[in-house]
């Protein structure tokens, strides 16, 4: 009796890792079970010559640690849905294969190209682009109109004009309607510094990546046009842009995905308006990619390239798994078939897909330490705005300490 | 003289046996103490992203935050601000209450409530607090408001910040602090007092000359273990202002938690720690020293 128990747990503990190769491939994201029920209804479904398919929710927050903390343990998804600004360092460090060739030109020849640069280190493409948010000048048109504006400002200088003629204040010299916010966040920051710095025909790093560009003009008039608006009293850094469904901020630079959130807390978005980044004719904006890649070290590589591609192509002229599942956020897509695929734009999203059409949405920069240098920008910028530095000697000192550290990886 | 092996130990008596006692605490200390510490300073000489392989850089790490790391640097004043702030508000502010509660009615449930938030959650107590000292939207604010009053930028002005997470520190730790004070208050003896009053002492004079050299035991351990607890804080700063604004409240703990968990530097993050940890280690024993050659 003992002995059949004890062969039975050899047999059953042998099965463990063979249940665990032969089991689902896994593919791990951020979004909530609710936000990726099209995409699991389509993980469930799947079924390629036996091979099953299963999702794993990460948070956005802990999405890095818990990959690489897997990683240390062994136990890696087999697909990851991956924020353009990690990808440096997850491919220099070996985590993500290389797609193959099918996929690699399904990638080029069915998404926006601003887009797969998201996807593309050093010229070489790492997967298959996902979520795409880009930065548009939203606007609360109801209190633009209640200060003698029938429409979003078009340039800089009317932005400003607009800003300082909606913003009051209360008896204690509080804001309490603002005609700008920025968003507390280091994101918040960065992404519309970007947004300005590329209208103004400037960039960020150099191609090759060897040095930073933020001691140029562009990127100084960039920072002194954000500084601008607090100086002017129409923006404070206690003003966040995430609180516009109040009702109490004018104007923001933002993502097309806080759509939900602004029609919810302003009770629809009849009131509000998306326009270009207010910077004139040669106005750009930023965006910034997810894409779906594949683990280095995951035993079904061609199996996992198989689910990616079954989860991002066209279903019988209808949107993609990832489609439909993107179309349910209010996010974006860079495929082209599942834009044709889905229901025409809403006129808040509309702007946005003709920024990413037209080629004004550039890409957020994929370098090493992204991360860590978007957050020390966004405190430079932050003593900039807050008065407590100027812009021209606070951007040289970001320039050499962001030099620093690309000096230690190109 | 030779003494007999085992002489006085009983017949048959296993010499392992002390050991064998010991094994689970020892196995607890080596497995979640001496390793994790072996392993942070091995990293602190390496550098080491958790995607790839450590490289030994000697003492790189160390040389690049003590001399050209100006962020570094000033996290540790940071630090020394924010642990001598609770200290210097902290512990005056236990003993007084550990005073009134120890001549009051119904001093345990005063005592109950003060320690109430040692029981909170502490990113709750970080969110409770957001929403009290908010500038635009805050309880205070809003209180100062209805008088006329522009209350200070609690959370976005960095002096203020600063202020702000001392504040919220003590009144954290208000309770806990202040039932090792009432303990001692109450073990010193009642006749002392009658004595010294008989002998004409004040209220003045019997705090200084009875009171305090008698809690001198308590008052130490108060204070060298707020001192350490604040030079550690994070998760409290974390939730509350995540270090801002503008570094303002960027202690060298947080700081160092960046570097490994968002920056992915292990190796440096490591060193980071280890100064950390001998600069309060030194400081404690100094501390400890200064406090006990008084008593």
């Amino acid at each position: 009796m003992t002995r059949t128990a004890l062969a039975a747990a050899l047999l059953a503990s042998a099965a463990v890792p063979a249940a665990a190769q032969d089991g689902p491939l896994t593919v791990a994201m951020h979004y909530t079970q609710e936000q990726a029920a099209p995409l699991i209804a389509c993980l469930e479904g799947y079924d390629a010559d036996g091979v099953t398919a299963a999702y794993q929710q990460i948070s956005y927050g802990d999405y890095l640690q818990t990959v690489l903390t897997g990683r240390l343990a062994g136990q890696s998804p087999d697909v990851y849905n991956v924020y353009s600004i990690w990808a440096a360092q997850m491919t220099d460090n070996g985590v993500l294969a290389e797609p193959p060739q099918d996929v690699a030109d399904f990638v080029r020849d069915g998404y926006a190209a601003g887009t797969v640069d998201a996807a593309t280190i050093d010229g070489t493409l790492w997967g298959v682009p996902t979520e795409v948010s880009v930065y548009m000048l939203v606007s609360n048109m109801a209190l633009l109109r209640e200060a003698g504006f029938e429409a979003p400002p078009e340039t800089w200088d009317e932005l400003r004009e607009m800003a300082r003629a909606i913003t009051t204040r209360n008896d204690q010299g509080r804001i309490e309607t603002a005609g700008f916010a920025f968003a507390q966040s280091a994101a918040g920051m960065v992404h519309p510094f970007y947004a300005l710095l590329y209208s103004e025909g400037g960039d960020v790093y150099a191609d090759d990546r060897s040095e930073a560009m933020l001691e140029g003009e562009a990127a100084r008039t960039a920072l002194e046009n954000m500084a601008g608006l607090v100086e002017d009293g129409s923006a404070d850094l206690s003003v966040d842009a995430y609180d516009f469904p109040a009702g109490g901020i004018a104007m923001m630079i933002m993502a097309n995905w806080y759509e939900s959130a602004i029609a919810e807390g302003l009770g629809g978005l009849e009131d509000v308006a998306v326009t270009h980044i207010p910077m004139g004719e040669d106005w750009r904006t930023l965006q910034y990619a997810f894409f779906m890649g594949v683990d280095a070290q995951s035993e079904r590589q061609d199996a996992a390239w198989a689910l990616v591609r079954h989860l991002n192509e066209p279903r019988d002229g209808g949107p993609s798994c990832m489609g439909e599942m993107l179309d349910g956020l209010g996010a974006l897509t860079a495929s082209a078939a599942d834009t044709a695929a889905l229901p025409a734009p809403d006129d808040f999203t509309a702007p946005f897909v003709a920024a990413l059409e037209d080629g004004r949405a550039i890409t957020q920069p994929n370098v090493m330490q992204a991360s860590e240098i978007e957050g020390m920008m966004a405190q430079t910028f932050e003593e900039v705005v807050s008065g407590e530095a100027e812009a021209g000697p606070a951007l040289e000192e970001l320039d050499g300490e962001v030099e620093d550290i690309l000096f230690e990886f190109y | 003289m030779t003494r007999q092996a085992g002489g006085d130990e009983p017949p048959g008596a296993p010499r392992a046996a002390p050991w064998l006692f010991l094994l689970p605490l020892i196995l607890f200390a080596a497995v979640f103490l001496a390793l994790p510490l072996g392993f942070s300073v091995y990293l602190s000489f390496t550098r080491w992203n958790p995607l790839g392989t450590p490289d030994w850089v000697g003492l790189r790490q160390f040389e690049y935050l003590l001399t050209r790391d100006d962020d570094f640097r000033a996290t540790l004043l940071n630090t020394f601000v924010f642990a001598f702030g609770f200290v210097a508000a902290g512990v005056p502010i236990s003993l007084g209450l550990a005073f009134v509660f120890s001549r009051s009615r119904g001093k345990a449930i005063w005592r109950s409530i003060y320690f109430l938030p040692q029981l909170t959650n502490i990113v709750a107590i970080a969110y409770l607090w957001q929403f009290v000292l908010d500038d635009r939207y805050g309880l205070v604010n809003r209180l100062l408001g209805l008088l006329g009053l522009r209350g200070p930028d609690w959370l976005f002005d960095p002096v203020m910040a600063m202020v702000s997470v001392v504040m919220v520190m003590v009144w954290m730790e208000a309770g806990k602090n202040m039932l090792v004070f009432s303990a001692a208050l109450e073990a010193v003896d009642g006749e002392i007092y009658d004595a010294a009053t008989l002998d004409g002492a004040g209220a003045w004079r019997t705090l200084r000359s009875i009171t305090l050299p008698i809690i001198r035991p308590a008052f130490t351990f108060v204070t060298i273990t707020s001192f350490i607890s604040g030079m550690g804080t994070f998760a409290l700063i974390l939730a509350m202002t995540e270090g801002g604004p503008r570094g303002a409240t960027e202690v060298t703990a947080l700081y160092t938690y960046t570097m490994a968990f968002e920056d992915l530097r292990m190796g440096r993050a490591s060193a980071g720690a280890l100064i950390l940890f001998t600069i309060i280690g030194i400081l404690s024993i100094v501390q400890f020293r200064l406090l006990r050659d008084r008593a």
